[in-house]
């Protein structure tokens, strides 16, 4: 079996607030110029709806990604984005009768329901298939080919208020070797979206 | 008797419709109707209720078990964007029929197209204006009894028209932050306004229904051969006298489930000087203001304001012949504890009077306290108990030899069944 080993060197991205507190379920995306790391088509993903909430509150999708959206609910939901180009609706269903719709544009298609208002979630469609999520201690590894001779780090969420050019970090190679690469913000978080609806049960109907 | 087996077929009806769809808060075949039965207890000292025709300030006048309501709110889904939505109410009273509509319409959510989204609805409801009266059937979650403002609105505030909602969660602010204002314009409601001036403002939870006859105490004016001895012995709330359509306005912030401001203006522009089939048009406008709150250790904070003015009558000397300014104040703490809720509210109610009518005399003053406690037994039976005390200062209280000054109180226990 002959497989076209690239060398790849893993980075560590770290994000942290203004006070030094990690920052968890961050976008993080490289890009890089003259190098591929892999040509696979894009993973699947999935966007759950539960208890009145899209699961997970932020997904990160390579151009060109099918995602299903089920309805784990057993009330009925009305999906929809208004983010153009990649705006779509699936009529009010529970369980899982749409076919998975594809993302053919990079950007953020922020999600809604149409019955449920307070519904909210993010697919962040990247145009890199090197992309992840920070976990709780605001960390996430990625892999990006040795080959590239330099690569741009991109950092994204809904809770970031820091203008573009804080959210992006160039790396030249060979000058900088990099294995570590800290973002810290500048400015204030947003409060988490579940902190907005854990508070006092004010009924809904 | 015929009343009790109207409000048992409808109760059998509702029942049959509801076992059908496995749980009447889940959406099955885009229909959904939840039923509620309320058993009460009632202890009260005070005054005669004004459902007999007095100036009590509660509903029911004796110490009693009473059906104290039953509701049926359904909701069917008539398009992927089209609901309808209709609210039936039955009291054991006989102010109207056995059972009748409070609310009527439909509304269309059409998916929203950018950060703005649009709601239409056409009908018979509520102008947005209660942050109390939030769970099905324009129930609130809280009390038993709704505060002065939302009694008052209960009573005589209803629209029949369109309203255009719009909001807007800007993706800017993370969408935590929503503005809404809604728009809206309507017929009927002239005769709002009078059952504020004549009996005053009130705590309990009665809603009046499409066809009720909200009965007036014994009014020296509306006796015959008095000044306005066209006025039936009773309000019709909802009537259309003059032909002119009224409007009123919203305006919205909520950021997230944490805070939200509202503030409102609604204006039935009634002409004071038409009367019509035993009721007056009374130009009656208002401002409305309400704050909701999560405040420190989970406790629930809601306030309303309200001030407004109505007129009825020719002009004389200078202002019609009935001229009031009304307002009124709640707030209203609440804290749940897992199955268990409690909930405080003071509310405070004023009317004065501009004109200088002596045989319409209708200024008042009063406070209520509220106390309620409700317990979750299970999904469909919780128990309630409510302490409510009011006192009222109200001159035209003479006319009936009642005392000027007078405290009200309620004791109440509930069983409540929802299906």
């Amino acid at each position: 079996m002959s497989c076209a080993v690239v060398q790849a060197e893993t980075i560590n991205v770290i994000v942290v607030d203004p006070s030094g507190t990690p920052v968890p379920e961050v976008v993080v995306f490289v890009e890089q110029d003259g190098a591929k790391l892999r040509s696979a088509a894009p993973a699947s993903a999935v966007m759950d709806q539960r208890d009145k909430q899209f699961v997970p509150h932020v997904l990160v999708v390579q151009k060109g990604a099918s995602v299903l959206f089920p309805n784990s609910d057993t009330i009925g939901h009305h999906v929809y984005s208004f983010s153009k180009p990649n705006n779509f609706v699936l009529p009010l269903y529970t369980g899982d009768p749409h076919d998975p719709v594809t993302f053919d544009h990079d950007g953020v298609v922020m999600l809604g329901c149409n019955i449920h208002d307070h519904m909210l979630g993010y697919i962040v469609v990247v145009d890199t298939e090197i992309f992840g999520l920070t976990d709780a201690s605001g960390h996430v590894s990625l892999r990006v080919a040795d080959s590239a001779r330099s690569y741009v780090v991109n950092i994204w969420s809904p809770r970031i208020r820091d203008g573009k050019q804080e959210l992006t970090k160039r790396v030249d190679r060979p000058s900088t070797t990099v294995s570590k690469l800290t973002f810290v913000l500048q400015k204030k978080l947003r409060a988490p979206h579940h902190n907005q609806t854990e508070a006092v049960q004010w009924s809904e109907y | 008797m015929v009343r009790v087996l109207v409000v048992l077929a409808a109760l059998a009806f509702a029942l049959a419709l509801t076992n059908r769809v496995a749980d009447a808060t889940e959406i099955v075949d885009g229909h959904n109707a939840i039923i509620s039965l309320d058993i009460a207890y009632v202890d009260v000292s005070g005054l005669p209720s004004w459902t007999e025709g007095s100036v009590g300030k509660l509903r029911h006048g004796d110490d009693d078990f009473v059906m104290n309501r039953m509701f049926i709110d359904y909701s069917g889904r008539l398009t992927d964007t089209l609901n309808a939505h209709v609210v039936l109410e039955a009291y054991d009273d006989d102010l109207g029929d056995a059972i009748d509509f409070t609310q009527a319409y439909v509304e269309w959510r059409p998916v929203p197209k950018s950060a703005t989204r649009y709601r239409l609805k056409l009908g018979a409801f509520y102008p947005k204006i209660s942050l109390e009266n939030v769970d099905p059937a324009w129930s609130s979650p809280y009390t038993q009894s709704f505060s002065a403002i939302n009694t008052w609105i209960a009573e005589e505030i209803r629209t029949f028209g369109a309203e255009l909602s719009m909001s807007r969660r800007p993706v800017s602010l993370g969408g935590a932050h929503a503005f809404t204002i809604d728009v809206a314009t309507f017929w009927g409601n002239d005769p709002a306004g009078s059952f504020l001036a004549w009996k005053g403002w009130s705590v309990h939870d009665r809603q009046t229904r499409f066809g009720d006859k909200l009965p007036l105490p014994p009014l020296p004016q509306i006796q015959p051969g008095m000044m306005f001895d066209d006025q039936d012995p009773y309000v019709e709330p909802f009537r259309e006298i003059d032909g002119r359509a009224g409007y009123y306005a919203t305006a919205e912030w909520r950021y997230g489930k944490q805070f939200l401001l509202r503030a409102g203006h609604y204006d039935n522009r009634a002409n004071p000087e038409k009367e019509a089939g035993g009721q007056y048009a009374w130009a009656t406008k208002f401002e409305h203001l309400g704050l909701q709150a999560t405040l420190p250790g989970e406790i629930g904070l809601i306030a309303q304001w309200m001030i407004g003015s109505s007129q009825m009558g020719p002009w004389l000397n200078g202002a019609h012949v009935v001229d009031i300014e009304f307002d009124s104040q709640f707030a209203l703490l609440t804290r749940s504890f897992n199955r268990h809720r409690v909930s405080v509210r003071y509310d405070h109610f004023e009317v004065t009077q501009n004109d200088q009518t002596e045989e319409d005399n209708n200024p008042e003053t009063g406070h209520a306290w509220t106390l309620g406690y409700q317990f979750g037994l299970s999904k469909k039976v919780s128990l309630a108990a409510e302490w409510l005390s009011i006192k009222t200062h109200r001159c035209a209280n003479e006319y009936y030899d009642l005392p000027e000054t007078v405290t009200e109180t309620q004791l109440q226990l509930l069983f409540k069944l929802r299906l």
